[in-house]
C-alpha cells in the first residue's frame, strides 16, 4: 500500500464557537451550550469554559459549580446545519473522499485531490482558512498517513492550529503519546493497561499480538497496530453508523427508581444531543443496566416511527426501566442508546396512529 | 404406576397441547406436562399461568395417580418412536419415569405432581356455543392485527363482544383496526373481555376444520373452550379496550372500487422497490385510474404501477406502509373490495364489496403522511 495522505479537520469548539459568533456578548466569556433545565448537560463548552475544566456531557449543575459565571445557551442545531453543510462543500472541493464524523468534524482522504495538490499540509492550510472566511470559525487540522494519526495530529494544536505527523517520524510520535491520548483507548482501557504497566506507545510495542488479544479480544489487534502507526481502515464516504449511545458509570450505586431516572434523563439528553450532531435518528431505544455485581442486562423497544424529540426517548427510557428488576442489586452503570439508523431522509414519511 | 398406551395416540394428544408450554417459563415445572390417571383415563395438562390446555385419553392403566413429565424429552422420545404400544413405569417417591419400547428403555426425571400450578376453572360464568369454522375465522381476520407492545396490554388481544344479536371480534395495533362481527352467534346478555393473543393463536392451531361445536364459557376473568377431547383455560386480559368506534369514520365519501387480487399483487411488486423499513407506498386516484408507486431514494429504485378502478369522489393522492396494508388484504376474501377515503392524513376504510352471510367486515389502516420533496 502506497503512502496515503488523511487530513482530519475539527471545528473549535463548535457549538459554543457558533453562538460566541452569533452573539457578541458571548465571546470572550465561558459559554456552555445545552438544556438550560434543572437537569440539563452540556452538549458543548467554549474554550474558556474548558479552562474551569467544563466540558461537554457534563450536568449543567457540576457545570454551574465549577464554573458560576458560566452563560448557559439554548443550542441552535438548525444553525450549526448549515454551518456544517458549508464546510462540508468547501471538503468536497479537494476530495469526495470525506468521512463525516459528526457536524463538526471529518477525515479527509487527499491522496490524490481534484485540485492536484501535491502537499496535504497545503491543502489543509487553504481548508482552515477558507472555513474561517467563510464561517468566520476556526478549526484545528490533523495531517498524517491514517485516520488514527490524523485524528490524534488535530488534537496537538488545539484551537486553531495544524499539526503534520510525517510517514517517517509517525512510529517515533506514538511511542512517546501517553496512553490515555491514543483515540479508541477509553478511560476503562487506559486504567486497565496502567495497571499492566502500559503508559506510553512504547510500552504497548512491547506487547506481543497474541497477549494482547487474549487480553482485550479483537480490539487486542488494533492496539497491536497502532502502537506501530497502522491504521488501514479507509475514509468511507458512506460509513452507516449504526448506534448513537451514552452510558454513565455512578460513584456510588443507584437503587430506588427515581435516582435513576435523574441519571437517564441526562444520559438522554446526551444521547439525543449525539444524535442531532451525527445528524442521525434510530427507531429503536435500548436500556442499558449493570448491576453492582456486574451483571447486565438491556431492555429495547423499537417504534414504527423514528426517536426525534427527547420527550419521547425519555418517556420510552421510563417505559424501559419500569421492566427491569431494579430490587435484585444496586446499579452502577446506566446507559442508553438508539439504533436502526437511518439518515434523516426528507421523502420517507410519518406512519399515523389512532388516536384512542 | 404403571400404564401403557400407543405411542402415536399419546403423540398426537400431546401435540394438540404442547403449544403452550414456553422455553423459558416463570416456574420450572411448567417445562413437564401434567399426566393425572382415574380409572384408565389419562388427563393431561400444559400450561404456562395464562392459559392451560387439557385433553385426554383412555390407557391401560393399574392404578391411579399423578407425575409431572418432561415435555421435551417426552414428546422428542414419541416423535422418534414407530408406532407401538409404550409402558410408562413411575416410582412415586422418587418421581423416576422409566418409558420401555421394543426399542429399549428411556428412564427421565419426572416432578412432584402436586408442584404444579392449579389450573382455574370458570364459575359463574355465561356460555355461548359457536361452531369451529367460524371461530377459526374471527380468529384469522382479526388476530394478525394485534399489537406486540406489552406496554398497552390491551391491545396485544383480540376484543370480544357478545351482545343479544351478535359477536363482534376487534383488533387493533393503533395503526390498523379489524372489525370482525357476525349476526349469528349472540348471548343471553351483553359482554365483552379481551383474549390474549397466545390462546388465540394456540386455538386457531387446534381447532378442528369444521362445524363441530365449540362451547366457550367465560367470567370476568377466565375464558374456557371446549371442543373435541381439548379444553383450553386463558386468563382474560384485565384492561379497558380502546374505544374502537369512535376511531372508524363514518364520512369517508372518496370511495374506490378495484379487484383485490389485482391491487394486493400490484402492491407486491411495488413494495419491492420500497423502503426497507419504511415500507411507504404512495397510491394517486386521478379519475378511473390509481397509481400505485415506492421509491427508496439509498438505492435509487423506484417503481410504479396503473391500475383501473371505478372511482367516485376528488383526486387524491395518500401514503401507507405497503406491509400493512397487503396483511389486511390478503387476510379478505371478497373480490371486489372499496377502499374508502377521506383525506393523506385521515384513516381508511378497506371493505369487501359483498359480505358472506352472516358476515360484517370492516378493516381501517391509518395512512402515512408523505413529505412530498419534488
Amino acid at each position: 500500500m502506497s503512502i496515503r495522505k488523511i487530513i482530519h479537520i475539527d471545528m473549535d469548539a463548535f457549538f459554543a464557537s457558533v453562538e460566541q459568533r452569533d452573539n457578541p456578548d458571548l465571546r470572550g466569556k465561558p459559554v456552555a451550550v445545552g438544556g438550560s433545565s434543572q437537569r440539563g448537560v452540556v452538549a458543548a463548552a467554549s474554550y474558556e469554559a474548558r479552562k474551569f475544566g467544563v466540558h461537554s456531557a457534563m450536568p449543567s449543575v457540576t457545570a454551574f459549580k465549577r464554573c458560576p459565571e458560566i452563560i448557559f445557551v439554548k443550542p441552535h442545531f438548525e444553525v450549526y446545519t448549515a454551518v456544517s453543510k458549508q464546510i462540508r462543500t468547501i471538503f468536497h472541493e479537494y476530495t469526495d473522499l470525506v468521512e463525516p464524523l459528526s457536524l463538526d468534524e471529518a477525515y479527509l482522504d487527499v491522496t490524490s485531490n481534484k485540485k492536484g495538490m501535491p502537499s496535504a499540509t497545503l491543502i489543509a492550510k487553504e481548508i482552515r482558512q477558507r472555513i474561517k472566511t467563510e464561517t468566520q470559525l476556526t478549526a484545528s487540522a490533523g495531517i498524517s498517513i491514517n485516520k488514527f494519526l490524523a485524528k490524534i495530529a488535530s488534537d496537538q494544536d488545539k484551537p486553531d492550529g495544524l499539526f503534520l505527523i510525517p510517514p517517517e517520524k509517525a512510529e517515533a510520535f506514538v511511542e512517546t503519546l501517553p496512553i490515555h491520548k491514543f483515540h479508541g483507548i477509553g478511560k476503562v482501557t487506559t486504567k486497565k493497561m496502567h495497571d499492566m504497566g502500559i503508559n506510553s506507545g512504547a510500552d504497548l510495542k512491547q506487547w506481543e499480538l497474541s497477549k494482547l488479544m487474549k487480553i482485550f479480544g479483537k480490539s487486542g489487534r488494533y492496539y497491536y497496530n497502532i502502537a506501530r502507526a497502522i491504521d488501514e481502515r479507509n475514509v468511507e464516504p458512506n460509513r452507516p453508523r449504526k448506534s448513537i449511545a451514552a452510558e454513565n458509570t455512578f460513584e456510588t450505586d443507584l437503587a430506588t427508581f427515581d435516582e435513576m431516572m435523574v441519571e437517564l434523563e441526562e444520559i438522554g439528553e446526551v444521547v439525543f444531543n449525539r444524535m442531532k450532531k451525527v445528524e442521525g435518528v434510530g427507531r429503536t431505544l435500548t436500556l442499558k443496566l449493570k448491576y453492582s455485581d456486574f451483571k447486565q442486562i438491556t431492555r429495547s423497544k423499537t417504534l414504527v416511527n423514528n426517536f426525534d424529540n427527547l420527550k419521547l426517548i425519555l418517556e420510552i427510557t421510563r417505559e424501559l426501566l419500569l421492566q427491569c428488576d431494579i430490587e435484585i442489586n444496586p446499579v452502577r452503570l446506566l446507559g442508553l442508546s438508539v439504533s436502526n439508523l437511518a439518515e434523516k431522509d426528507l421523502s420517507s414519511g410519518d406512519q399515523l396512529t389512532l388516536e384512542f | 404406576m404403571r400404564f401403557i398406551v400407543s405411542s402415536a395416540a399419546l403423540l398426537k394428544q400431546l401435540s394438540s397441547i404442547n403449544g403452550v408450554i414456553t422455553t423459558n417459563p416463570v416456574v420450572p415445572i411448567l417445562e413437564n406436562f401434567l399426566f393425572e390417571i382415574h380409572d384408565g383415563n389419562l388427563k393431561i395438562t400444559a400450561s404456562d399461568l395464562q392459559t392451560s390446555m387439557i385433553t385426554e385419553i383412555e390407557v391401560e392403566a393399574n392404578e391411579n395417580g399423578s407425575i409431572a413429565v418432561p415435555a421435551r424429552i417426552l414428546i422428542e422420545t414419541l416423535k422418534n418412536l414407530p408406532e407401538q404400544p409404550v409402558t410408562f413405569s413411575v416410582e412415586e417417591e422418587s418421581y423416576s419415569i422409566e418409558i420401555s419400547s421394543d426399542n429399549g428403555r428411556y428412564k427421565l426425571a419426572g416432578e412432584n405432581a402436586t408442584d404444579f400450578p392449579k389450573v382455574p376453572t370458570v364459575t359463574d360464568g355465561y356460555s355461548v356455543t359457536f361452531t369451529a369454522d367460524v371461530l377459526s375465522r374471527a380468529i384469522s381476520y382479526t388476530i394478525f392485527a394485534t399489537s406486540n407492545d406489552e406496554l398497552r396490554p390491551a391491545m396485544t388481544g383480540v376484543f370480544f363482544k357478545l351482545d343479544e344479536s351478535n359477536a363482534t371480534f376487534v383488533a387493533t395495533d393503533g395503526h390498523r383496526l379489524v372489525r370482525y362481527r357476525r349476526v349469528d352467534v349472540a348471548g343471553e346478555v351483553s359482554n365483552s373481555m379481551i383474549i390474549p393473543r397466545k390462546a388465540l393463536t394456540l386455538l386457531k392451531s387446534t381447532l378442528p376444520a369444521d362445524n363441530s361445536s365449540v362451547n366457550i364459557e367465560f367470567n370476568p376473568s377466565n375464558i374456557f373452550f371446549e371442543f373435541n377431547k381439548v379444553k383450553m383455560i386463558s386468563r382474560l386480559i384485565d384492561e379497558r379496550f380502546p374505544d374502537y368506534e369512535n376511531v372508524i369514520p363514518l364520512n369517508n365519501t372518496n370511495i374506490i372500487t378495484i379487484r383485490r387480487n389485482e391491487i394486493l399483487s400490484s402492491l407486491k411488486r411495488i413494495s419491492i422497490y420500497a423502503n426497507k423499513s419504511t415500507h411507504q407506498i404512495r397510491i394517486k386516484i386521478a379519475g378511473s385510474e390509481l397509481v400505485i408507486s415506492a421509491e427508496d431514494l439509498d438505492f435509487s429504485n423506484e417503481a410504479n404501477e396503473r391500475l383501473a378502478c371505478e372511482h367516485v369522489g376528488d383526486d387524491i393522492e395518500i401514503g401507507f406502509n405497503a406491509r400493512f396494508m397487503m396483511e389486511v388484504l390478503s387476510n379478505m376474501e371478497s373480490d371486489q373490495i372499496d377502499l374508502k377515503l377521506d383525506a393523506p392524513n385521515k384513516a381508511g376504510l378497506i371493505l369487501p364489496k359483498q359480505n358472506n352471510d352472516n358476515e360484517d367486515i370492516l378493516l381501517l389502516i391509518m395512512p402515512v403522511m408523505l413529505n412530498n420533496y419534488v
